[in-house]
């Protein structure tokens, strides 16, 4: 707004000087008419010549009748014996009586340099406006591309929010008052998400806490339970069938427990962890049963690297995808890993998925397989990795199922 | 065994002491920091069992407390908080084991077997179950003076039997025991199988008795008769 004043204050002043200068010329250019015929005239005086006429001080007088002439403005052509040719005139016609006759009398005016001067003026006045409006269109460009800058880092914001960030969540000033309410809305309205959000969290996570301790209670009497002889089988079964469902929900209250704490950034320290040296060790401790299942195992791990992390969550990451790729593995199969600066590879035979890959990484999906399954493995090990920042994808390859975590995301 | 239990959950503590009992340990239970305290400051202890959360104060203050007394004393703490750091600070001022809440009694009797062999015969220690000889310390099984050759698994195995002799061990028991928390279980009841079908062919052709019953639907039972 201001600038646009501006430009506009600039232009008129411009205008009046450029104006004042046309103006300046054209008199000029009258003067120096005046000049040439005053020495016209002189001359003419000295060589008694035949008088010439100032064409613009021409009167015709003309004694007249009847009717009487009106009283009128017109414009005319006529011939100017300095210039040799036809020039538009203005003219008045008016009637006079001088001593009871009538005469019509024309005076003449020039229109030559005035029409001249209104075209200057014209031409001034568009390349002026012209002028202004290429301004106004280079501030306003400008000026809405900062205002529409907020905009657009609003709207990247926003998609890219995340409600499990722990980042604060703040948005540009804006000098347009409706992108600056509409940031204040979504700002109030992101944390009151923010916070609903949290307090579920929290209540979430309280109640699994204060599960722990009747679940302990649970679990240790049904323990002591089973082991007084002195039931009948039928009682056995039943207390045994309790006993396994406790369990159960006690391991899985545990793991929702973790993935709530690897969200949570609760573990936040880090070191270099060398993952080869983690993986043989939990080859070897399962090693009894890649044998019972007599799984062929080739590694192919350059033993040098080490991945910045929390050693504890790499043991769960690594655990969880041998673990993964012995279960759903074939009697007599394979089991591949491969291990670079980039990525980690753990392959395993097996047949084909029967459902999309994209929810196998899903909370509580198992293959209905095996029931003692949580269906957690793969999600705590895909939440593990989006800490990182690393990559964990899923491909059927010459039949086998690849795992594949990127350390670093392209 | 002497035996300190600090647990405010009495029926949790009542469990504790009824299973450990059961072996012959002296056990006694406390519900809150300051009768833990004391407690330690009249009585001799070899073991103590801790929850971390306390009524009226913190576990791990208390285990402070009680390495300035003794330094042999073995600590196991329990605790519904499984957090690293606490783990990990426990561990520091001298507890000997962690345990989450919920745990299996088998799995703190395992763990109050090994403080005990510790503190009582020092280095040199050695399991003898009839013909079964066990060196802890350096992971050697013998049946009748024959050495059989274990897996590291299938000792574990075997010392967490003999350690919880004449008991039904669950198999969700067994598989906390053998790979800890945070695993997805599903086919660690097809490992201890695998695991416990080897240990007993390993046991049987060195002439040792069929110890281990299989309690169908349930778990296994080292049997002593």
């Amino acid at each position: 707004m201001a600038i646009s004043l501006f430009v506009f204050l600039i232009g008129m002043v411009a205008f009046y000087f450029m104006l004042r200068q046309q103006v300046d010329q054209n008199i000029n250019l009258e003067l120096k008419k005046r000049e040439i015929s005053l020495t016209k005239e002189f001359d003419a005086a000295h060589s008694s010549a035949k008088q010439t006429v100032n064409l613009s001080d021409t009167i015709i007088i003309t004694p007249i009748f009847q009717p009487r002439p009106l009283e009128q403005y017109s414009d005319t052509l006529l011939f100017n014996q300095e210039t040799n040719q036809y020039e538009l005139y203005r003219q008045l016609g008016f009637v006079k009586t001088i001593q009871n006759h009538d005469y019509y009398i024309q005076v003449f005016k020039p229109l030559e340099e005035t029409d001249r001067l209104i075209i200057r003026i014209v031409i001034l006045m568009n390349l002026l406006i012209i002028m202004i409006i290429v301004t106004l269109i280079i501030v306003n460009r400008h000026s809405s591309r900062q205002d529409w800058k907020v905009f657009y880092d609003t709207i990247t914001k926003i998609r890219n929010y995340d409600v499990n960030s722990h980042e604060h969540f703040s948005l540009q000033h804006s000098d347009i008052k409706e992108f600056d309410d509409l940031n204040r809305v979504l700002v109030s309205m992101t944390e009151r998400i923010k916070s609903d959000y949290l307090n579920l969290k929290e209540y979430i996570e309280n109640a699994s806490h204060e599960i722990q301790t009747p679940l302990a209670i649970i679990n240790s009497k049904m323990e002591l339970l089973l082991q007084s002889g002195d039931m009948k089988e039928k009682q056995y079964k039943t207390v045994a069938d309790a006993y396994e469902a406790s369990n159960r929900l006690s391991r899985l209250n545990k793991t929702l427990i973790l993935l709530a704490k690897i969200e949570n950034r609760q573990f936040p320290e880090s070191k270099p962890v060398n993952p080869s040296i983690m993986i043989n060790h939990q080859l070897e401790s399962l090693e009894d049963l890649i044998h019972a299942k007599k799984i062929k195992v080739t590694k192919q791990m350059d033993n040098e690297i080490t991945v910045p992390m929390n050693p504890y969550l790499a043991e769960i990451l690594l655990v969880n995808l041998i673990k993964n790729a012995l279960r759903h593995n074939i009697t007599g199969g394979e089991l591949k890993i491969e291990l670079t600066k980039e990525s980690l590879r753990i392959a395993n035979s097996g047949p084909e998925l029967q459902f999309h890959p994209e929810i196998l990484f899903k909370r509580f999906h198992t293959s209905s397989t095996s029931p003692e399954s949580l269906g957690l493995g793969l999600s705590i090990v895909e939440k593990i990795c989006t800490m990182y920042g690393f990559k964990v994808s899923y491909s059927y390859q010459n039949s086998m199922h690849v795992m594949q975590v990127d350390f670093y995301k392209a | 065994m002497k035996i300190l239990i600090v647990e405010d959950e009495k029926p949790l503590s009542d469990s504790m002491v009824e299973y450990l009992a059961e072996e012959g340990h002296m056990c006694e239970a406390v519900y809150n920091y300051f009768d833990a305290v004391e407690k330690i400051g009249m009585y001799q202890y070899d073991c103590i069992v801790v929850d971390i959360n306390l009524p009226d104060g913190n576990g791990l203050d208390l285990i402070r407390l009680i390495k300035k007394q003794s330094i042999t004393l073995g600590i196991i703490i329990i605790s519904a908080l499984n957090s690293l750091e606490n783990r990990i600070e426990g561990l520091e001022i001298g507890a000997d084991h962690y345990l989450t809440k919920p745990f299996h009694l088998a799995e703190l009797m395992a763990h109050l077997k090994s403080i005990n062999r510790r503190i009582s015969y020092g280095g040199n220690n050695q399991i003898i179950v009839n013909e079964i000889r066990l060196i802890p310390d350096e992971h050697k099984a013998f049946v009748h003076e024959q050495e059989i050759i274990l897996t590291k698994k299938e000792y574990e195995l075997l010392l967490f039997f003999i350690s919880n002799k004449n008991r039904v061990i669950t198999k969700a028991g067994l598989a906390e025991y053998l790979w800890g928390d945070y695993m997805d279980l599903a086919d660690s009841y097809d490992f201890i199988y695998t695991h416990i079908k080897n240990l007993r062919r390993k046991l049987l052709k060195k002439g040792c008795e069929d110890y281990i019953k299989t309690i169908y639907g349930l778990g296994y039972k080292f049997e002593l008769s």
